[in-house]
């Protein structure tokens, strides 16, 4: 398409092509905004808005509005909703943000080096995550906790340990394809390493797909601690947007604003975060660059 | 002594002999030309040459020596060396091009990056060194807009492009032997005349061997100083290109002579018609 003496556009390259491809994608935009928005005011919130999510500040059962109340209103304890939001998403995305780092590391060492090596390292390690891919996902995670005891940290490591298996499979399927190109075999010839081969000539090709992967595994890990907390498995005195659904969810029908506005945290954030995920497949993406 | 010597190789894959008891040598500086059907065992033979075959396949190199004179005069048994032995080895001694340009170079890293990997892997360049001699390599292989060229992915470039490149990767680290497994088949006939050029022009100002594998005489015919004929895992037939060509020894090899058309053959007839194939039925 470029030999026929017609004057070939200068491509960015690099990181630069990147971002100019993720800020062409309007929602993937619309995604980090909001995102950036959320983390932002569960970082600065809390200290800014002053009030506990753990006193009593009203009432209970005060709605949003009401004459004095607070803004988001209050729950079955007199507690501040919004105080809640503010304290609860520090909880919430702090446990996502280090299950999503946990689960991919984990996954992408055992999933390449299983779909890179194969044969028996490839059984071992297929074998060794199936004992976590055959188990409930909750129950699981209920008897993580159950042994270690609650607590963020101890929720985190149980969230993390039934998410990585789908990480390393999806890791190993990428390098499995991948191994196979020439391109590999070209870099071999070369005289690349192992190492090199995995992680500078597949890897990256392996991206787009892990990194929307990732996002997932965000969202996946709000939900699945949201449930835990819905469920109060987690620790009572950690507030957190599930917990907060969770503890207020017998007064749902009749107090609405209890549930409503952390289920609509959980379901912006997780949002914002998939849609920054779809615009990052396609900023990886080097075929689609210069469009 | 010559620059590398085959002899007996035989490689199988679990019960199948993909490559049995191969042998030829390859002098400095000489084009050697392997011929023969897909499926013969051209491929896997250059790959064993390179020590790629064993991995991530059932092949299993079962039998033979594969002897490369190295620039200090010692001769080494590719067979025999270790890992790191053979990664020196690979790029920097024995380089190689692959069939499908669209598909042999990393689509996520600009072409030019992809030169300067092999010379910091064997020279140690620091990026800046490398990206300039690969800077180089697009002039030596007749890459036209270079400085633009370079930053591009292989997305970006047509075929006989990609080739150049390759054949840059190739070259860059100066190997002795140079492998081409079916360099043109890929690309149109315009282009693999080009193509050919090339790497006939380069090895008169390199001194690189070449290893040509190929289906096409015609191609052999244009580059070879030797022929290798191969067929069903075997060395059928070899020689200088003329002998090959005017007196081949083997019903094959005049069976893959005439399977090449001849021009003027058609001449006086209205519509085309099938060309007799040696030893067809018909």
């Amino acid at each position: 398409m470029t030999d026929f003496g017609i004057a070939i556009e200068p491509v960015e390259t690099g990181s630069r092509g990147a971002v100019r491809m993720f800020l062409r994608n309007k929602a993937a935009v619309l995604g980090l905004v909001v995102f950036t928005l959320i983390v932002l005011v569960t970082v600065f919130g809390p200290g800014l808005y002053g009030v506990s999510a753990k006193k009593m500040v009203a009432p209970p059962f005060l709605g949003p509005g009401d004459d004095l109340g607070p803004l988001f209103g209050t729950d079955y304890l007199g507690r501040d909703i919004l105080a809640g939001i503010l304290t609860g998403g520090r909880t919430t995305l702090l446990v996502a943000a280090v299950t999503a780092l946990m689960t991919m590391t984990f996954g992408l060492v055992v999933g390449s080096l299983a779909g890179y090596f194969g044969r028996w390292i490839d059984t071992l390690l297929m074998r060794f995550t199936e004992i976590f891919q055959v188990m409930p996902s909750l129950l699981f995670a209920l008897v993580v906790i159950f042994l270690l005891g609650p607590g963020t940290r101890n929720e985190t490591l149980a969230i993390g340990l039934t998410l990585w298996p789908g990480a390393a499979r999806l890791t190993r399927a990428e390098f499995l394809r991948l191994r196979e190109m020439e391109f590999v075999k070209a870099s071999r010839a070369i005289g690349c390493g192992d190492l090199r081969i995995m992680f500078r000539t597949i890897l990256p090709n392996a991206m787009p797909p892990l990194l929307t992967w990732t996002t997932l595994i965000v969202v996946i890990a709000i939900l699945f601690h949201a449930g835990l907390a819905f469920l109060g498995l987690v620790d009572i005195n950690t507030v957190s947007w599930g917990s907060m659904m969770g503890k207020n969810r017998g007064y749902a029908i009749n107090a609405w604003w209890t549930v409503a506005f952390p289920g609509a945290a959980i379901i912006t954030t997780g949002l914002s975060i998939a849609l920054i995920g779809d615009g990052l497949q396609d900023a990886f993406n080097p075929k689609l660059r210069g469009r | 002594m010559a620059l590398l010597a085959v002899d007996n190789l035989t490689v199988t894959f679990d019960e199948f002999t993909a490559v049995d008891s191969v042998g030829f040598t390859i002098e400095p500086g000489e084009t050697l030309g392997v011929v023969g059907e897909s499926g013969s065992g051209k491929s896997v033979t250059a790959l064993s040459i390179m020590r790629l075959i064993e991995m991530g396949t059932r092949a299993k190199i079962a039998d033979g020596r594969v002897e490369l004179e190295m620039p200090d005069g010692s001769i080494l048994d590719l067979l025999t060396q270790d890992e790191p032995t053979m990664r020196s080895i690979r790029g920097n001694q024995i380089a190689m091009i692959f069939q499908e340009p669209l598909t042999s170079l990393n689509p996520v890293y600009p072409v030019g990056e992809q030169i300067a990997e092999a010379l910091r892997i064997h020279e140690g360049l620091g990026r800046k060194a490398a990206m300039a001699r690969a800077r180089e390599m697009f002039d030596l292989v007749r890459i036209p807009e270079a400085d633009k060229r370079i930053g591009q992915y292989p997305h970006e470039m047509s075929g006989g492009m990609r080739q150049r490149v390759m054949i840059a990767i190739a070259l860059c680290c100066g190997p002795r032997l140079l492998i081409a497994d079916e360099p043109t088949t890929a690309l149109d006939v315009t282009i693999q005349a080009q193509i050919l050029g090339l790497i006939k022009q380069l090895q008169v100002e390199t001194g690189t061997a070449v290893i040509l594998i190929t289906h096409d005489m015609g191609v052999i015919a244009e580059v070879a100083d030797r022929v290798v004929v191969m067929n069903q895992s075997r060395v059928v037939e070899q020689g200088p290109v003329e002998q090959i060509f005017h007196s081949p020894r083997e019903p094959y090899t005049q069976g893959l002579l005439s399977a090449v058309p001849r021009l003027g053959s058609m001449a006086g007839k209205d519509e085309p018609e099938a060309f007799h194939l040696a030893g067809s039925l018909r």
